[in-house]
């Protein structure tokens, strides 16, 4: 069994390779939201379920993209997770009661649009998409 | 088994699912898990894995919850789980609760709600949470899980940031412990002619744990205690040679607690966790005509890392040991800690591979040294004589296969 055990780690290993993209993300936010940056240190905690608030910039609801090239960078350089241990975290929080998942959305219009008519929304987006009714936030 | 497999595959085609309700959102989530156990000797965990193995080893949850204003929420989660003789498929209500967040450093929960103690004890049913298939069991016992898993109640909580000393979450609560009886304790119990059919009593603790400076690091105490009354029927000819009748029976805690301390570090794709509980009942048992004693010490150390969104690998060292003393007849002394009636010592190491974002599998291996499941037991953790008629031998190597969703 336990040569069993060593073989599966082994072709596991073996078969699984990573494939990074690059993008460039920037932090949108309604503008309702008082603040107009936000530390790397307080995003996190906004995105990951340990705060619902943003120093100096009231109450926040954070916005998710549900997947692709964007979505990973923005994981990537501000939470330090990929996707599944990023939801992993929010799975411990919905499943014992102590959180709301997080709406998660298709695109970055469909991010924008709800950004744009929800206050205190707070989402992410490539840095190029059209972000008409947003405020930008500075991310220190 | 099957249930498990049909919600599987029901689950390739499930979303979390978002209901309109005016201007508010319902959100309903779920999650199942299926698993394959077998073992080299023993029977393990209520289950007969010895020969072929056993798939007796599936659970499922749903929950609902609503952000009704931007500081109040509330939500409900039933929860129910088939391990051997363990859940027997009576669901449960896992959790249901209102929680008001005043402020980040105060928060007010109450209903029924998941009791913070340790790292996981109140998620250790989201396994897709977690690396491994089975958690630590010297600390997180599927056995022994409902003793500590929930209160109805209320829970006061909060979180402090200092600029220097980093952040402090704390979480006090009392309330009413209410038991499952299909957990490994009642059954353990039938081996002496006992049934329970009615287990609580109140419960209060604390959980305070620190964010440190230092960039990954956390660590925490927790503490709980019980006043515990567990009530059912006895066949006294069983185990105390009396007449063989049922007549009514009760047992209760004269002091009862659990302590914790542990700490985790994350750097990028590495976590590794440590946590060490002690546990100590001392019971009047067998309708207050004697005592019994039980002490346990658990503690590991874990590591776990993410190549990447496919594959997850870790392992873990689970210690536990069991001291006891009980004042019925027919009873032993425990034996020296080095005698595996007294210790179980479990290496375990873990594949996890997310086949998709809702859809993950584990394989994992176990090498355990020692049972722990006593002379003549009176605490339970993992082997049983009722599924081990030929008696329980000192070590066993378990293979977990389990495949679950969550969306």
């Amino acid at each position: 069994m336990k040569k069993l055990l060593y073989a599966l780690l082994l072709v596991a290993s073996a078969s699984i390779f990573v494939v990074q993209a690059k993008a460039q993300v920037i932090v949108i936010a309604n503008p309702s939201v008082k603040t107009s940056e936000v530390s790397k240190n307080d995003l996190k905690e906004v995105f990951t379920g340990g705060s619902t608030a943003l120093p100096g910039g009231g109450n926040v609801v954070p916005i998710l993209l549900k997947a692709g090239t964007v979505h990973e960078e923005f994981l990537q350089a501000y939470i330090g997770k990929n996707d599944t241990a990023y939801r992993a975290g929010w799975r411990s929080l919905v499943f014992s009661g102590q959180a709301s998942m997080p709406k998660s959305l298709d695109g970055d219009a469909a991010v924008v649009e709800f950004v744009a008519h929800n206050a205190g929304a707070v989402g992410y987006i490539g840095k190029t998409s059209p972000h008409e009714g947003v405020k930008v936030l500075a991310v220190k | 088994m099957l249930v498990g497999a049909m919600a599987l595959i029901i689950s390739t085609s499930l979303h979390a699912q978002e209901i309109k309700l005016g201007s508010k959102t319902l959100q309903v989530h779920g999650f199942g898990t299926e698993g394959f156990v077998h073992t080299d000797d023993n029977n393990w965990l209520t289950m007969n894995t010895s020969n072929v193995g056993s798939g007796e080893f599936t659970d499922f949850g749903a929950n609902t919850s609503m952000q009704i204003t931007t500081h109040f929420r509330a939500g409900a989660q039933f929860y129910d789980r088939n391990v051997g003789k363990l859940g027997r498929w009576h669901p449960e209500l896992d959790w249901a609760l209102a929680d008001y967040k005043l402020k980040p450093w105060l928060g007010l929960r109450g209903g029924k709600v998941k009791t913070v103690l340790g790292l996981y004890n109140d998620t250790q049913d989201v396994d897709s949470a977690h690396t491994f298939a089975l958690m630590p069991q010297s600390v997180y016992s599927i056995d022994m899980r409902d003793a500590t898993l929930s209160h109805i109640g209320g829970d006061v909580y909060g979180t402090i940031k200092t600029p220097k000393l980093g952040k402090f979450s704390y979480t006090g609560y009392v309330g009413d412990q209410s038991q499952s009886i299909q957990g490994g304790y009642p059954y353990l119990l039938q081996i002496h002619g006992i049934t329970i059919d009615k287990s609580g009593g109140l419960t209060y603790g604390g959980d305070l744990r620190w964010q440190t400076p230092i960039k990954g690091l956390l660590a925490g105490v927790s503490y709980e205690g019980n006043h515990v009354r567990n009530t059912g029927t006895l066949n006294p000819s069983i185990a105390l040679g009396g007449p063989n009748e049922v007549i009514p029976y009760w047992e209760q805690s004269r002091s009862q607690f659990a302590k914790t301390i542990y700490g985790d570090y994350t750097y990028k794709n590495l976590r590794i966790d440590s946590e060490y509980k002690y546990f100590w009942r001392d019971f009047t048992i067998f309708n207050g005509g004697f005592q019994a004693l039980t002490g346990t010490h658990g503690w590991y150390q874990s590591a776990a890392y993410r190549v990447n969104r496919w594959f997850e690998f870790g392992g873990y060292y689970s210690h536990f040991d069991l001291g006891w003393i009980v004042t019925a007849p027919g009873q032993f002394d425990a034996a020296s800690v080095s005698d595996p009636s007294r210790h179980l010592y479990d290496k375990v190491i873990t594949a996890r591979f997310d086949l998709k974002q809702h859809w993950y599998a584990k394989v994992e291996g176990h090498f355990m040294d020692g049972n722990a499941a006593g002379n003549n037991p009176q605490y339970p953790n993992g082997f049983y004589t009722q599924v081990n008629p030929q008696g329980i031998k000192p070590n066993t190597n378990a293979l977990v296969v389990r495949t679950g969703f969550s969306f």
